[in-house]
């Protein structure tokens, strides 16, 4: 009977929509700003006694000028002590209370995370703050840091994994800032001084542009108190070079090939790229999704036709990286030199077959339930919630990301996805960055495109 | 041997995976250590057991803090039961569980899961075998049948066996090709094992990766996919009911196996320190000292474990407070002792700075154990480890995961996740002396191994 073959029909999108139905909406939290710019979020979560600590600062590698690595170094010098907490004394008291304080440089930002169990918050964000406003920057320190830094870089390079997304991004965004190496190059570590530190320091780590969120066992106004008391006296600052990094980043027009010699390199590792989107793009979520079912989880169609179906590797994905004003996008996969040319081409036939073959109903489906079903456990802890809101706050995200997320993925129809991909997924103009052993694969990387080879023992180029 | 486990899969999609791994090797104990009180979640009652009639175990924790479940299956196989010509086979069965059964067929497991919005991995050491699989709650009964159907009738398809075995060869390669410890780490492993299994490494050698038969994989089937073989560990917003209904319905009726045989080697005494040089390009030599040590049952393995938070957790910790940050003799230091059924290694692993002779490390680490086995460690020092598991121990029961890999691990490794329980006051017993007592006991020169990776093998 028909009707009741629409009836069996409407349960089905019941039971589709019931499956889900306990959207995830972010906890309750608030927000304030200091005086002197610092914006401010507290979210009580009691479900463990500790409380966590994430800090963003404007002052990332874009900012490294002609000292590349300087942005990584400052912030890790930060816990080379404060007055009163010399270093030795720093890492003494937060080993004894169990605490941490990790603090690192990324492209754009600084960011420190901080940890401790709530009934030792006080002395926590006591040095976080010493940390953040008046660090000392110990000479003695500095050049421990440095030499260890320089030999971390002469290692990565024993590591084809660690070293070729910095060699993606010099390809990719040339001179542009987002083209900065964050960890820096032997050459240009090398020249670093405890007055560059101090110098970047004084020009980037300021309040206004920063956040901090705390999250976890504590009263909210008690922990206002609190903050406002330790942060108000960080002094203002006006930041130097902010805007180059809107400066518009120049898009390749044809395939290139980047071609990073090993010599003892047993497998290609290898990216093939192109420019992505900026984190604020409103297609975001749908690009999410979409990728999903490229390159986002096991049974993508990169890890079907590159591990499942062929052996040719352990694992095949594809990622975008999106920062303020511009972003990447890449496969990222290896294989054994000898099946160099297999993977690549297995890799580009995905990309042909996903602008032709498009996505059917029934995977999309599937790519909606999926990043709906693993939503929820990424903001299950203090340490990821703490994490989100300082992340809302750069990328200026309102909670709607969060509110809205379920609703928006499930918006997403084969039609509009047809449209995701035909305007961001893209089929030509590819970058090509290959670490491999030369003397093996260079003849079969000229079939992308024009080749560009390096040694990895090298110093990496300026720009490409 | 930090560097034993197999995983099945790493970095696809937006969650590194290497990370679920390497939580779970700490602890749940310190929630009655120092006084302090236990979360809800964490009472010995809120532990639900039951066992099914072939034997699997199942323990289940309801938590309702996000609409989500997981689902760990802890299989007591690893590479310690295996032989040579069949070495890394443990591993390669781990992959080979996905690659389809008589309902699901091959790529059915995966596809099915993820449509219904759940996720998987698996991971394999010398001793065991854990699936985990993450879920939206709703999808329970499928994940139940997926389960059920593999452990009942998996179907091991000869052309899924030569497209895995090129999965697991580039797995191995790739290990190698990124890090100089797969390599350092399995070489001392074989010296310090010369007769037991822990000799060879979770992925197996390379000519016995080439050459696994079909019925050595139909043979480890029977032997060790057995209900009774497993224990199960389901966490997240459940209910006691509706797992025991599904449990029941699903596994059920699979039948229960013989126990598998037991592993009976036992490594002989080492008379003597012994030394092994490997080499590889690298800037600067890479260290691991491997010291014999008891397995996870055994009375000392609490004493022990704060003896390797002694040495190096934290930048204050007696190791990097010496060879890293005063005499910069090193760039890294790490100590671990990790959960086994059999007696097993207490590890040291260094990175050597630039311009360093390996034997100043060396003799730095040995003149740090000798003041241990001397004088002893402070109070404020045993306090402060316990401290910091305490934290660690937070951050684990935070996630659902890290209740389920938890309890998994206490039932397994030790004998009864009840044993997580009585943790707390077996450390709290742990004193100065204790420390001293079982650094003097099973550090010594006689019994160790020494490992370096250099590029220069020849001076």
């Amino acid at each position: 009977m028909k009707g009741s073959k629409y009836i069996i029909a409407a349960l089905f999108c019941l039971i589709g929509v019931g499956i889900f139905a306990q959207d995830y909406k972010l906890p309750a939290y608030q927000k304030f700003t200091l005086k002197n710019g610092l914006t401010v979020f507290l979210m009580e979560q009691h479900e463990v006694p500790k409380i966590d600590v994430s800090v963003i600062l404007p002052a990332g590698a874009i900012y490294d000028g002609e000292k590349a690595g300087l942005a990584s170094l400052t912030a890790v010098a930060l816990k080379h002590g404060t007055k009163n907490y010399p270093k030795q004394k720093l890492d003494e008291e937060l080993d004894f209370i169990g605490a941490t304080v990790n603090s690192f440089a990324g492209k754009e930002s600084a960011s420190l995370f901080a940890d401790c169990a709530s009934k030792d918050k006080d002395k926590l964000l006591d040095i976080v703050s010493e940390l953040l406003t008046s660090p000392v920057f110990d000479t003695a320190e500095f050049s421990k840091e440095k030499k260890r830094t320089l030999l971390r870089l002469e290692q990565a390079k024993e590591s084809p994994r660690s070293v070729i997304g910095s060699y993606f991004d010099k390809f990719l965004y040339g001179d542009h800032v987002y083209g900065n190496i964050i960890s820096g190059t032997i050459s240009s570590v090398s020249n670093l001084t405890p007055a560059d530190v101090q110098q970047f320091y004084k020009t980037n780590y300021i309040p206004n542009g920063a956040a901090i969120s705390i999250v976890g066992d504590f009263n909210s106004k008690d922990m206002k108190a609190t903050v406002t008391k330790l942060f108000s006296n960080w002094k203002q600052g006006k930041q130097q070079g902010s805007e180059l990094a809107s400066k518009p980043v120049t898009k390749p027009t044809g395939n290139r090939v980047l071609l990073i010699n090993k010599d003892d390199a047993k497998e290609t590792t290898f990216y093939i790229g192109a420019p992505g989107i900026n984190r604020n793009n409103p297609d975001f979520v749908a690009i999410e999704v979409v990728n999903t079912l490229f390159g986002g989880r096991f049974t993508s169609m990169l890890n079907d036709a590159l591990r499942v179906n062929s052996g040719l590797t352990y694992g095949a994905s594809s990622r975008w990286s999106p920062l303020k004003n511009a972003g990447s996008v890449y496969i990222t996969t290896f294989t054994a030199g000898k099946t160099t040319e297999a993977a690549i081409d297995t890799a580009l036939n995905v990309i042909n077959r996903l602008h032709t073959a498009g996505v059917d109903e029934q995977s999309l489906a599937s790519a909606r339930n999926y990043v709906k079903g693993q939503f929820p456990p990424r903001y299950e802890t203090s340490g990821q919630l703490a994490g989100l809101l300082t992340q809302m706050f750069w990328y200026k995200l309102d909670d709607s990301y969060i509110n809205n997320f379920q609703k928006n993925v499930d918006g997403l129809t084969v039609a509009k996805a047809k449209e995701i991909i035909a305007k961001y997924f893209p089929k030509d103009n590819l970058q090509f960055i290959l670490v491999g052993k030369s003397a093996d694969i260079k003849k079969i990387a000229e079939k992308y495109g024009p080749v560009t080879e390096v040694q990895i023992t090298e110093e990496p180029k300026k720009a490409f | 041997m930090i560097a034993a486990l197999g995983c099945r899969s790493f970095s696809v999609g937006s969650d590194n995976h290497f990370n679920h791994m390497n939580m779970n090797k700490y602890l749940l104990f310190f929630c009655l250590l120092a006084g302090i009180s236990v979360q809800a979640q964490l009472k010995p009652e809120d532990v639900k057991t039951f066992t099914l009639k072939n034997g699997m175990k199942f323990l289940v924790v309801e938590d309702n803090s996000i609409p989500n479940a997981n689902m760990y299956l802890f299989y007591r196989v690893g590479s310690r039961n295996e032989h040579q010509g069949i070495t890394g086979l443990s591993h390669f069965f781990e992959h080979m569980m996905f690659n389809g059964a008589k309902k699901y067929g091959p790529k059915e497991f995966d596809r099915t899961m993820e449509f219904n919005g759940g996720a998987n991995n698996a991971y394999t050491t010398e001793n065991v075998t854990v699936y985990t699989d993450w879920f939206p709650t709703s999808a329970m009964e499928t994940i139940f049948d997926l389960e059920g159907d593999r452990i009942a009738s998996l179907s091991i398809d000869p052309k899924m066996v030569e497209s895995e075995r090129g999965v697991v060869l580039s797995e191995r390669s790739t290990g190698l090709e990124n890090s100089p410890w797969n390599l350092l780490t399995q070489s001392v492993q074989a010296q310090a094992f010369q007769e037991h299994p822990y000799h060879w490494p979770v992925i197996g050698y390379e000519d016995d990766m080439k050459n696994w038969k079909q019925t050595d994989l139909e043979q480890y089937f029977k032997t060790y996919y057995a209900p009774n073989n497993c224990v199960v560990v389901i966490a997240g917003s459940v209910k006691l009911d509706d797992v025991k209904k599904l449990a029941e319905k699903y596994i059920e009726p699979i039948p229960e196996q013989p126990a598998p045989p037991a592993v009976k080697i036992v490594e002989p005494e080492q008379t003597g320190e012994r030394r092994i040089m490997v080499r590889k390009d690298v800037a600067t030599p890479y260290i691991n000292i491997a010291y014999h040590v008891p397995e996870s049952r055994n009375e000392d393995y609490y004493a022990l474990s704060l003896l390797s938070d002694i040495l190096s957790s934290g930048k204050s910790s007696r190791l990097y407070s010496s060879l890293v940050d005063q005499k910069q003799l090193a760039t890294n230091i790490n100590t671990s002792y990790d959960n086994s059924f059999d007696p097993t290694l207490f590890n040291f692993y260094v990175v050597s700075n630039k311009d360093v002779k390996e034997a100043d490390i060396e003799n730095t680490i040995y003149e740090e154990l000798e003041k241990i086995k001397k004088e002893g460690v402070n109070d404020r020092e045993l306090q402060k480890v316990k401290n910091q598991r305490l934290i660690q121990f937070y951050n684990q029961v935070e996630t659902i995961n890290g209740k389920a890999d938890n309890l998994g691990t206490y039932e397994v490794f030790f004998g009864d996740y009840k044993k997580m329980f009585d943790a707390p006051s077996l450390y709290n017993k742990v004193t100065a002396d204790d420390i001293k007592r079982v650094a003097i006991k099973y550090l010594i020169k006689s019994g160790r191994t020494v490992g370096i990776l250099k590029e220069n093998t020849n001076e």
